[in-house]
C-alpha cells in the first residue's frame, strides 16, 4: 500500500555544498545561570552547549540528533535568537547577526521561524486558525487588508494540506487533531514567509501513522521551496530519512556529523554507534528473530546516563560511558577527525590519522 | 512458541467479548467493541494502536481501574490462577484454582487480586510516583496495604532485593522521585509493580518518555525480568516497532476494534490488514535503501461517528464495495502458505472464505511493494 520510491541522495555532503550557506553558527557556546539571582557571587552555570558549530543551506536538512538534555533545543534556541548566546557567532547570509532591538529581532525572525513540538501548547487555544494565521502576515506586511489576509491564509492551509482550506479557517485549536495542529503550526511559520525553518521534534508528540505525513509534508516544502532546515530530532532514523546531514550532540558537545547515511550507518563515534544500537529496528531484531534469538533485545554493552552540565567531565563529555575510554580523553577535547565526503568525528581513536584501529 | 507450549495449563487470561462505551454529553462513544484474546503464562502479549484505539481502555478495564463515564457493556475476563499455596511463605489469595471472572469480583476480590495478581506500570513514570514520598516509603506502603503479616525486617529485605532487581542501587531507596532521573523513576515504578510477585503486569507506555537508549536498558531489563519471574505482561503502545522486538504475540487494534493478531515475526514478514500493513511502511528504518514512504492517509475516525462497514475503510486503498456496508469479523485467514496461520487472526473482507473478490488474490501484494 505505500509507495517505495527511492529517494536518491549525494553521499557526499562538499559536493552538495558549494555555495554559500543560508545560516551559520561557528562555536557556540551557552551557559545558563544555575541561579539567576544569587547572593555571594555564586558563579555556578549549566554548560548546555560547548563548541557547536554547523551550517544550513537552502533546500537542504541539516539533523540535529542527541538524547534529552544533550544542547539539541539550545542550539536551535539561539539559532531562533531566543537566547544570546555565551560566545560564538552567528552568519545569515553572509553577515553575522547581533540582535539588540525588538526591531531587529522581527527583521531576523522574518527569514528564520521556529516549529515548536508540542502542537497542544504552541497553539492559543483561545484564536481560531484565522487568526493564527492573520497575525503574522499582517506583522510582517505580507497582506493588506481582509481580503487579502483570507485569501492568503487560505493558501497556506492549502500549502500544508488542510483541505478543503475554508472548512479550516474558524475552526479552534481544540477541535483539530494533533496532526492537524502541526501543520497550523507550520502553516504559521510559513506565513512569514522565512528561508530557514527550524523545527524542534516537530512529529514526536504525533501518532505514528501521522508523523509521516507531516515529514512528507516538510520534505515537499524542502524540495519545492528551498527551505533551509533544521530538524531537530532524538529518532535517528527520521533524521536519515529527512536529513542530507546529520550531526549528533552528546552533554553539549557535538561529536559527529557528515551525511546521514554514512553517519548513521557507519557511524564512528562510540556515542553515535550507542544511539544507532539501542534504536528500535525491526528490519534488525526480525534478523535476531531468525538467527534463533527471539525474545531478547539486541543487547547494549554501555550503561549509565548522560551527565550533569553543572559540572561536566573534563576533556570528551562521553568518557564515564565510553568503553574505549583513554587517558587523554578525560583531559581535552579531541579535534576533528575528517573521513573526507564531510563526515567527521570528534574521538581520540581516530585523531592519529588511521581509521578506526580497534573494532 | 512451541505448540506445546500453548497448553491449556498456561491459560492465564481468557478476555471474552469485552465492550466498553465512554458515555458523554453527545452520544455514546465505542471506545472498545468486542475483544476477545488469550493470555498464556510468561508471555508478552502487545497491544498496538494509535491514541484513540482503545488499547489503553481495554487495559484498563482488564485492571477493573475504568470508572465512570466509562462504562464495561459486555464480556468477561476470566483469570486462571496458579496454585501456590505457601510460596514464598507469604500467604497467598485464595483464589480457586479454575477460571474466575475479574468482572464479577467483589471489592475484597479485588483488592486481593490487585497487586498480587496483577500490577500495572502507568504511563508516566514522573506522575505515577508521589513526589513527597521517597522510593522506600512508597514501596512499603504497597507491601503493608497487600501483605501485612510481613515484618519490618521482612519489609527492608524485600526492598534491596527488588531495587536490585531493576539495577537500582540500595542508597537510592531513601530517594525522593525528584532526585532520580527518569530512567531510575521508571524502574522504582516497575520495582514496586514487582513487589508482591504479580502473574501479570500490564505496562501502559512504559518507555514512551524515555530516551532512545534508557528505553533499550529498560527494555532489556524488562525482558530478564521476565525470564527470571516468569510474568506476563500485556504491552501497550503506539510504538509497532518496539513490540516487533519484545512482544511474543501482538494484537493491533484500531477505532476500538481488534483488527490483526500474530506473532511478531509472521506479524511483520506477512502484516494481513491494509492497516497493519500501513503501520509497518510509518516509520522509517535505519537499514535498507532510503525509500519514500507514505504511510497512512487520513485521520483515525471520531468514535461517535465510526463510518459504517469496515471502520478503516476511508483510510485503505484496497477497500472495495463490501467494505463499505459489511462489518467484516475476526477469523482465521484461509491457510493460503504463510506461517503460524492457525494462531492469526485478522478482521478484512480481503481474506474472507466466501466472496473474496475474483480479480484479486488476497494476498497479492503482501509485504507493501505494491
Amino acid at each position: 500500500m505505500s509507495k517505495q520510491q527511492e529517494m536518491a541522495r549525494s553521499q557526499d555532503l562538499l559536493a552538495l555544498r558549494t555555495g554559500q550557506p543560508v545560516l551559520a553558527a561557528r562555536d557556540l557556546r551557552k551557559d545558563f545561570p544555575l541561579h539567576p539571582v544569587s547572593l555571594g557571587g555564586g558563579k555556578r552555570v549549566v554548560q548546555a552547549v560547548e563548541n557547536a558549530s554547523l551550517a544550513l543551506y537552502a533546500g537542504q536538512v541539516t539533523a540535529l540528533v542527541g538524547e534529552s538534555g544533550s544542547g539539541k533545543t539550545t542550539v536551535a534556541r539561539i539559532l531562533a535568537g531566543m537566547h544570546a548566546p555565551t560566545r560564538g557567532e552567528i552568519n545569515f547570509e553572509g553577515k553575522a547577526v547581533n540582535i539588540k532591538s525588538a526591531r531587529e529581532m522581527k527583521r531576523y525572525l522574518r527569514k528564520v521561524q521556529y516549529i515548536f513540538q508540542d502542537p497542544f501548547s504552541s497553539l492559543n487555544s483561545v484564536h481560531s486558525v484565522r487568526h493564527h494565521l492573520s497575525r503574522p502576515l499582517r506583522l510582517h506586511g505580507h497582506a493588506h487588508g481582509a481580503r487579502e489576509i483570507e485569501e492568503q491564509s487560505l493558501a497556506l492551509l492549502e500549502r500544508v494540506n488542510l483541505t478543503p482550506a475554508r472548512q479550516f479557517l474558524d475552526k479552534y485549536p481544540h477541535q483539530l487533531s494533533g496532526g492537524q495542529r502541526q501543520r497550523v503550526s507550520i502553516a504559521r511559520a510559513l506565513a512569514v514567509q522565512p528561508v530557514v525553518l527550524l523545527a524542534d521534534e516537530p512529529v514526536s508528540m504525533l501518532d505514528v501513522s501521522i508523523r509521516l505525513d507531516i515529514l512528507n509534508l516538510l520534505l515537499k516544502l524542502k524540495e519545492e521551496e528551498g527551505l533551509a532546515f533544521l530538524f531537530i530530532t532524538h529518532d535517528i532514523a527520521s533524521a536519515r530519512y529527512f536529513a542530507e546531514e546529520t550531526q549528533v550532540m552528546y552533554a553539549g558537545q557535538m561529536v559527529e556529523g557528515g551525511p546521514s547515511d554514512q553517519v548513521i550507518r557507519q557511524p564512528k563515534h562510540p556515542y553515535t554507534r550507542l544511539l544507532c544500537s539501542a534504536a528500535p529496528d525491526p528490519e534488525r531484531s526480525a534478523r535476531l528473530a531468525e538467527l534463533g534469538e527471539a525474545g531478547e533485545a539486541p543487547g547494549v554493552p554501555e550503561r549509565g546516563e548522560p551527565p550533569s552540565l553543572v559540572n561536566p567531565p573534563a576533556g570528551c563529555r562521553f568518557h564515564p560511558r565510553c568503553p574505549h575510554a583513554m587517558e587523554v580523553c578525560r583531559q581535552s577535547f579531541p579535534a576533528r577527525t575528517d573521513f573526507g565526503g564531510g563526515h567527521w568525528v570528534r574521538c581520540f581513536l581516530y585523531s592519529q590519522g588511521e581509521e578506526a584501529s580497534h573494532r | 512458541m512451541e505448540e506445546n507450549t500453548r497448553s491449556k495449563q498456561d491459560l492465564l487470561l481468557d478476555v471474552q467479548n469485552v465492550s466498553v462505551v465512554y458515555d458523554s454529553a453527545d452520544g455514546e462513544v465505542y471506545a472498545v467493541n468486542d475483544v476477545s484474546f488469550t493470555l498464556r503464562r510468561g508471555e508478552i502479549l502487545g497491544l498496538a494502536g494509535e491514541s484513540g484505539s482503545g488499547k489503553s481502555t481495554l487495559a484498563y478495564a482488564i485492571a477493573r481501574l475504568l470508572r465512570p463515564p466509562a462504562r464495561v457493556t459486555g464480556g468477561r475476563v476470566l483469570y486462571y490462577p496458579r496454585a501456590r499455596a505457601g510460596e514464598n511463605g507469604n500467604g497467598r489469595t485464595d483464589l480457586p484454582a479454575s477460571g474466575v471472572d475479574i468482572f464479577a469480583f467483589d471489592k475484597k476480590e479485588l483488592r486481593a487480586f490487585r497487586w498480587s495478581e496483577l500490577a500495572v506500570v502507568f504511563q508516566s513514570a514522573m506522575n505515577a510516583l508521589n513526589p513527597v514520598a521517597t522510593f522506600e516509603a512508597q514501596m512499603v506502603d504497597v507491601m503493608r496495604a497487600h501483605r501485612p503479616e510481613m515484618s519490618k525486617e521482612q519489609q527492608r529485605a524485600r526492598l534491596v532485593e527488588l531495587a536490585r532487581l531493576v539495577g537500582i542501587a540500595p542508597e537510592r531507596l531513601k530517594s525522593y522521585p525528584h532526585e532520580l532521573s527518569g530512567g531510575m523513576r521508571q524502574r522504582a515504578v516497575i520495582a514496586i509493580a514487582l513487589a508482591l510477585s504479580p502473574e501479570i503486569i500490564i505496562m501502559d507506555e512504559p518507555t514512551t518518555a524515555l530516551d532512545v537508549v534508557i528505553q533499550r536498558d529498560i527494555l532489556t531489563e524488562l525482558m530478564r525480568l521476565r525470564r527470571q519471574l516468569g510474568f506476563a505482561v500485556i504491552f501497550i503502545t503506539h510504538d509497532l516497532s518496539l513490540l516487533l522486538e519484545v512482544a511474543d504475540e501482538i494484537i493491533i487494534m484500531y477505532a476500538g476494534r481488534m483488527v490483526e493478531k500474530a506473532g511478531r515475526k509472521a506479524l511483520y514478514r506477512h502484516p494481513l490488514h491494509p492497516y497493519t500493513d500501513g503501520l509497518l511502511h510509518s516509520f522509517p528504518t535505519l537499514e535498507g535503501p532510503l525509500v519514500r514512504m507514505s504511510g497512512i492517509p487520513g485521520t483515525p475516525p471520531d468514535l461517535r461517528e465510526v463510518p459504517p462497514g469496515c471502520v478503516f475503510h476511508p483510510r485503505c486503498s484496497k477497500a472495495w464495495e463490501r467494505c463499505l456496508r459489511e462489518r467484516p469479523i475476526l477469523t482465521s485467514p484461509p491457510n493460503v502458505g504463510i506461517e503460524d496461520v492457525a494462531e492469526r487472526r485478522v478482521a478484512c473482507h480481503l481474506y474472507g472464505t466466501d466472496s473474496r473478490r475474483e480479480q484479486e488474490p488476497a494476498l497479492s501484494g503482501q509485504g507493501g511493494e505494491v
